[in-house]
């Protein structure tokens, strides 16, 4: 079996059959990585379009250097984060309404949501690239640029605030699960 | 007591420990403290559950639709990739670009060259109908076979013809350009120019001076550098001479502890300059290269119109003086007007052949120095003969120091005796006075 870096460097001669084997296996992650940072699916789907569109027209400038993964989660936050400007200040405004309108429902996913959104930005990215993408420290540093460290503070950080935010929620939603019965 | 003091560990590392981002050293050393430590296995619970609690948030399938648009378009921006591998640029945006540039480009080329194209045509077009009319006055009979004749246009024609060679073009007025004001001058029939100047003599049957083409005065200076010195100053008079050419005045200088040098000023014939210059410059390196060329064709002209214009005063003297008959003083003034003439004819005879011949050779003034490498001097370590030298230096300096004492005291003595007496005696007398007598004992 091929390694990503493997296939990247054989679509860069031009083989078609290289591309279509890392997009199966980035298809779902990419599109969870969006999916879970956008509520709106039809735009998670399509930024996960542009990551690999993106891919295909910069196959040419990538150097095996760094891990694939990385280069490819790196254009993908890129593309978030240009997402999150334009829309930015809406979902600022709208975020916390959304947590409250939220805080009766059962859903655990949406709980998870919920209090992600109420991370400080940086260490929710941090966050969920660590958790959802199963990225190393050193290359959550290299994609935001910030040091190792830092990176291992903040992620604690965030794990933290989440014990207190989930925990006591896990209860009372158990609890209103349970009420019923 | 704080946690650090209690436990080896932080709960950061515990965090990295479960994520695997520990060293398998300290891995194994947390490992075996969690078995014994019931907090730090809290916390690592707890951060189990966090991230359990976070596996919550899972989200629907990828729609399948994505996977065909995607690799639709991958298909075709595949091909744009491989192209990349070769440098190309498919976007169509910069082709058009690359297009528009070219375009702009040829439309200025020919924007500039074909008027210049034309130019050229209608000039020489303009030359060759100069030409035909030299040939119909040449034909023609003109009173007197005079160099000057006259076009249907009212411009001075023969004896200027060979002006109109190629380069030097004329416009559809008869006048001539490629020599500047000068030709202007001596075809446009200005009053009191040249050409003025040309007509009246004309009008006086006296041949116009024949001029090829513009005459330049060219001089050129080239300063070298030579490794070989002693190869490339050997070498100066040879490929001159090859040249046709000679040497005009040559001085060097050999001064020991410094860079030796010649400097020339070589003569060769105007043809040989470029490949002179060429012949030098393989000499060593070219340190500075200066050219000028000065035309006295102008001047050229004037002076060959003064002193045929003279000859024939003279001519018209010498008549005068071997059929008319008068006085005896008239017959000198002639003889002292025809002797200033002739004075006039030589020393213009002497200007044109000057004239002529710095046209004809080219000057050119070499500066050839010498790349220069200190050396051991033999000489300063013969510690003999610096003594020799110092004892012959010591013994002139003890003779002129005698020799200046003695003038000193002879120039001088008179005068100190002198003043010694005048003053030094009274005040010998002075002292003794105010000093008194000594006591008695």
């Amino acid at each position: 079996m091929n390694s990503d870096e493997q296939l990247i460097l054989e679509f860069q001669k031009g083989s078609r059959d290289a591309f279509r084997e890392i997009f199966e296996r980035y298809r779902e992650p990419l599109y969870g990585f969006f999916r879970r940072r956008l509520e709106n699916p039809a735009r998670a789907e399509e930024l996960t379009q542009e990551c690999f569109l993106a891919l295909i027209r910069n196959a040419a400038r990538y150097e095996p250097r760094a891990s694939f993964r990385s280069y490819l989660y790196g254009i993908a936050v890129n593309l978030a984060s240009a997402e999150w400007r334009k829309s930015g200040r809406e979902v600022e405004q709208t975020e916390h309404h959304d947590c409250a309108a939220r805080e009766g429902n059962p859903d655990a996913a949406l709980w998870v949501r919920c209090a992600l959104e109420n991370l400080e930005k940086t260490d929710r990215e941090i966050l969920m690239l660590r958790e959802y993408e199963q990225l190393s420290y050193s290359e959550i540093a290299g994609i935001l640029r910030l040091p190792v460290n830092t990176v291992r503070s903040r992620l604690f950080r965030a794990r933290m605030a989440l014990k207190e935010k989930l925990m006591p929620v896990q209860g009372d939603a158990h609890r209103k699960i349970e009420e019923p019965r | 007591m704080n946690r650090s003091t209690q436990h080896a560990f932080e709960p950061e590392e515990i965090m990295a420990y479960l994520d695997g981002e520990l060293e398998a050293r300290q891995a194994a050393a947390l490992a075996s403290h969690l078995e014994h430590c019931g907090e730090c296995r809290t916390i690592a619970a707890q951060l189990r559950q966090v991230s359990e609690r976070l596996l919550d948030f899972q989200i629907e399938p990828c729609p399948l639709k994505l996977g065909e648009k995607i690799l639709q378009q991958g298909n075709t921006d595949i091909h744009a990739v491989s192209m990349l591998q070769f440098g190309k640029k498919p976007k169509p945006f910069r082709s058009f670009a690359w297009a528009a540039a070219a375009a702009i480009v040829l439309l200025l080329i020919v924007a500039v060259s074909v008027p210049n194209y034309l130019r050229r045509k209608m000039a020489a077009n303009e030359t060759t109908r100069v030409d035909q009319y030299r040939i119909s006055v040449d034909n023609a009979t003109v009173p007197a076979a005079g160099p000057t004749a006259t076009t249907s246009r009212g411009r001075a024609v023969t004896g200027l013809q060979t002006l109109a060679t190629p380069g030097i073009a004329a416009d559809s007025n008869g006048n001539f350009h490629g020599l500047g004001d000068h030709a202007e001058g001596i075809v446009g029939g200005v009053p009191g120019g040249t050409a003025g100047k040309l007509e009246a003599q004309h009008a006086e049957g006296i041949e116009a001076p024949e001029i090829r083409g513009p005459m330049i005065v060219q001089t050129a200076s080239i300063t070298i550098l030579a490794q070989n010195y002693d190869q490339a100053s050997g070498q100066i008079q040879p490929l001159t001479s090859a040249r046709g050419g000679y040497v005009q005045d040559m001085s060097a200088n050999s001064q020991t502890g410094t860079a030796r040098s010649v400097s020339a000023t070589l003569r060769v014939p105007d043809k040989q300059l470029e490949g002179f210059l060429g012949d030098l410059r393989k000499l060593g390196h070219v340190e500075q290269e200066t050219r000028n060329n000065r035309e006295v064709t102008d001047a050229y002209i004037d002076l060959t119109a003064r002193l045929k214009t003279a000859r024939a005063t003279e001519q018209r003297v010498v008549e005068l003086l071997g059929t008319r008959t008068g006085k005896l003083s008239d017959v000198l003034e002639a003889e002292q007007e025809l002797a200033r003439i002739r004075g006039e004819i030589e020393s213009m005879d002497g200007q044109r052949a000057h004239m002529e011949h710095e046209v004809r050779y080219a000057t050119v003034q070499v500066q050839l120095n010498e790349e220069y490498r200190e050396q051991l001097n033999p000489e300063s370590f013969s510690t003999g003969r610096r003594l020799r030298n110092s004892l012959v230096e010591g013994l002139g300096n003890l003779a002129a120091g005698i020799t200046g004492t003695a003038i000193f005291v002879f120039a001088y003595g008179p005068s100190i005796l002198f003043w010694l007496a005048v003053i030094g005696i009274p005040a010998w007398f002075i002292w003794r006075r105010f000093r008194g007598t000594p006591k008695k004992t």
